[in-house]
């Protein structure tokens, strides 16, 4: 069924197709419309699920954790600060491999305080262990929850959706929304094999000296790394299911490039008009979107820029001290892969400033001859910048 | 009990850190130090009460619609409610559980509205003997002896030298007791316990009359008489809170200090002073050899443990100031206040214990009918007994 709909009620729907049980969570803006909506239809019964509204970021993480080892289907979602707040049990979640998924809609971390979109909140966890997917648009975020909740589920791993603050969290756009029945075929309910039981009391988390340490810690690198494939995978069988498809990485007009502008999240719609744009100016230009930044979709980026000799990474963050953190990444990908490889990186859109055509066009320009108003920080070219 | 796991090769290792198998083996519960205790208790506003009176159970006949039988409840403990309603410094709110969630019960006022009710009420009582008892003096410590005296089968006169019933009370401005409040309350008293009262008497222990001289024990009542009654010689001096026995003859009581000279709030104090010396005398009445257990009323159902003279306070309460007659509440608005209360020192099995407890070691009996502590792996954090909304669990150190 088509319906317009904003990014965050999107989730909203997808929570709700996906027959979660268990939803904690604190309001933050731009979040706040999810956990709003999903009281709502919780509250009208809708939804059969548990609502609870905890008194912070922590607890709603914590409880979620709780839950899940119960063996609920659960769901939280937060943003920025919120997402900062719960650090700690991000790690844990992950460690005890639980499969939660949450939304965190990219805003920008004060001070100074800004609600705009960034992806810092969400790049600055990206060691915890969480499966990060970072959306492009609506239809998106729906499709990539319900394929979420599979992946989460199969690899006992929590993944984070990631929505861009206000360009997706609040803009409306036609979406088609799947019937229940058919999601209930693809997303059966969840059956944890190891849960929390009274009568059959375990330690979950527990102590563990250094003879298993690295064993544990081995383990879960491997199942993390495997998830890469296992996305795709499970997103060619939704795809069967509702023909659309939603992999780790998306390239357009990569084939013949001689360069390629990646990028995450919805800076690349816009992105791809601009390769629109310089392909009619006779520039090979393509586009490659990484959905997925943990874990890394290695492969997909080294098929997608095979041919490419010029990779230009605009991010909408940074870490501090080195460079845009999508820029470590994929330099770190392509490392003893294909040195011969230029790369250029952006910083350009934090905190809500828009990435347009017209900005996208002379950073290229200048990533080519070396001349534009983008200023150098360490290893970044940094737009919109004070003179 | 499983044997111990010894993980060899990657692949034997679960996917969360987690243990495999059971861990009921590992039994916590020798890290306890003090152990949660369920059992029902006397509720704090009771245990704070000066007459002892089991609140809960007169609320909670009324939440059940049962005024009537509420009253009769409240009578068992407390012969003189209209007036305790009115007068009582109620420290029974002061600890009102119900005070940690939003406010208060307001105890008195539904004591209050329990005692002015119309409505007569029928109480247990054992049948007459033939033991004479004569009251001299009808102050609330006087009335509440004689009425109990009487509830247990005694033939109890109560003769007052003064014109008008009530001793001490009638003294008292119309401001804080109404006269027909007063007479209200008496009349209700004697009529339930079948008492005879005279007033106006005279007393001359010279030359008895048959009401002096027919009675196996006179009681002479401070609450009752003029600081210048002239206390015969021979009469036993005897202090109802003491552990001392109380035999035949004429007692003469003698209150501790700070119930006298007559304080108005205290006047539970006095009713309970009234009910501790009628058991003391009561026992002594009875001869030996024919001892019957004390009738197992609710009238002498509270023990002495309850009533301690330590708990009085010293300065007694704030200055007697003349304040504002508030009217009696009316029917709804009494049930609304007993429907708030939590009936605490009560199991009524919410199982907040068994939400809160964090190791599930507090659960739902078999039969569902209590919670029982698996003892094996309570470690004693004591969450239960600080969560339980009604006083019934309390941390006990069980190694004396």
């Amino acid at each position: 069924m088509k319906k317009v709909m904003m990014g965050t009620e999107a989730a909203t729907m997808a929570v709700k197709l996906a027959r979660v049980q268990v939803v904690s969570a604190y309001p933050i803006t731009p979040q706040t419309v999810i956990v709003e909506s999903l009281a709502d239809i919780i509250g009208r019964g809708e939804l059969k699920a548990k609502y609870m509204p905890v008194e912070s970021e922590h607890t709603a993480m914590s409880s979620c954790m709780g839950a899940s080892l119960a063996g609920a289907r659960t769901f939280t979602a937060t943003s920025s600060q919120g997402l900062a707040y719960m650090h700690e049990m991000l790690h844990f979640t992950a460690g005890e491999r639980v499969p939660v998924v949450m939304v965190n809609c990219n805003r920008a971390l004060a001070p100074p305080w800004n609600l705009y979109c960034d992806h810092t909140d969400s790049l600055s966890q990206r060691d915890t262990g969480w499966i990060q997917y970072y959306c492009a648009d609506a239809q998106d975020v729906l499709d990539a929850i319900l394929i979420a909740y599979a992946v989460a589920e199969q690899a006992l791993l929590p993944v984070m959706i990631n929505l861009d603050a206000f360009y997706l969290t609040h803009t409306s756009e036609p979406l088609d929304v799947p019937d229940q029945e058919t999601v209930d075929l693809f997303l059966p309910p969840y059956h944890a094999s190891l849960k929390l039981d009274v009568n059959d009391p375990k330690t979950f988390s527990i102590v563990c000296g250094a003879d298993l340490f690295s064993s544990i810690k081995y383990k879960r690198q491997g199942d993390t790394l495997a998830v890469a494939r296992l996305w795709d995978q499970v997103a060619e069988k939704y795809n069967s299911h509702f023909n659309r498809l939603h992999k780790t990485v998306e390239a357009y007009r990569t084939e013949d490039a001689d360069l390629c502008i990646v990028s995450i999240g919805t800076a690349t719609g816009t992105i791809r008009l601009a390769v629109d744009r310089l392909r009619e100016e006779g520039l090979k230009v393509g586009s490659l979107r990484l959905a997925m930044i943990r874990p890394f979709p290695l492969e997909g980026l080294q098929r997608a820029i095979a041919k490419v000799k010029h990779v230009i990474v605009i991010d909408r963050d940074v870490s501090f001290g080195a460079e845009g953190i999508v820029a470590q990444e994929v330099k770190a990908g392509l490392f003893g892969h294909r040195g011969d490889l230029k790369v250029t990186g952006f910083v350009a859109g934090v905190g809500g400033n828009d990435v347009t055509v017209d900005t996208i066009i002379p950073l290229v320009r200048q990533a080519i001859s070396g001349y534009g108003n983008a200023v150098e920080a360490g290893m970044s070219l940094w737009a919109e910048v004070l003179p | 009990m499983q044997t111990k796991i010894i993980i060899q090769r990657l692949s034997e290792l679960p996917t969360a850190p987690t243990t495999i198998g059971t861990m009921a083996w590992n039994q916590t519960g020798d890290w306890r130090y003090v152990t949660p205790l369920v059992a029902d208790k006397l509720a704090p506003c009771s245990q704070n009460c000066p007459a002892g009176i089991p609140i809960p159970r007169h609320l909670g006949a009324m939440n059940r619609g049962d005024i009537e039988g509420g009253l009769a409840l409240l009578l068992a403990y407390n012969p003189l409610p209209g007036l305790t309603g009115r007068l009582c410094y109620h420290p029974c709110q002061t600890k009102c559980i119900r005070r940690t969630i939003d406010r208060t019960i307001s105890i008195q006022k539904v004591e209050r509205f329990l005692g002015d009710l119309a409505t007569d009420v029928t109480i247990e009582k054992s049948d007459k003997t033939d033991q004479r008892v004569t009251v001299i003096g009808s102050g609330p410590l006087g009335l509440s002896c004689a009425f109990y005296l009487a509830c247990w089968g005694c033939r109890v006169v109560v003769l007052d030298p003064a014109g008008q019933a009530g001793g001490a009370l009638v003294d008292l401005s119309p401001g804080k007791i109404e006269p027909q409040v007063l007479s209200h309350e008496i009349n209700r008293l004697i009529r339930l316990a079948d008492i005879r009262l005279e007033t106006g008497a005279v007393i001359d222990f010279d030359t008895p009359g048959e009401l002096l001289s027919n009675a196996d024990l006179v009681i002479l009542d401070p609450t009752g008489l003029s600081e210048d009654f002239s206390v015969p010689t021979g009469a036993v001096a005897c202090n109802p809170f003491d552990e001392e026995t109380a035999t035949g003859g004429i007692i003469s009581v003698k209150l501790p200090q700070n119930l006298t000279p007559f304080k108005a709030p205290m006047i539970a104090h006095y009713i309970a002073a009234g009910r501790l010396l009628a058991r003391k005398v009561f026992d002594g009445l009875r001869p030996v050899d024919l001892a019957q257990p004390a009738p197992d009323l609710p009238l002498q159902a509270v023990s002495i443990e309850n009533i301690k003279i330590e708990r009085f306070p010293v300065s007694g309460p704030a200055a007697e100031t003349e304040t504002k007659q508030e009217v009696t509440w009316d029917r709804e608005r009494a049930l609304q206040e007993a429907e708030r209360c939590l009936s605490c020192g009560t199991c009524n099995l919410c199982l907040q214990c068994v939400s809160y407890c964090p190791d599930a070691s507090i659960r739902p009996d078999g039969e569902n009918i209590a919670v029982a502590v698996d003892l094996d792996h309570c470690k004693g954090c004591g969450i239960c007994a600080y969560e339980c909304p009604r006083g019934v669990i309390t941390m006990e150190d069980m190694s004396v």
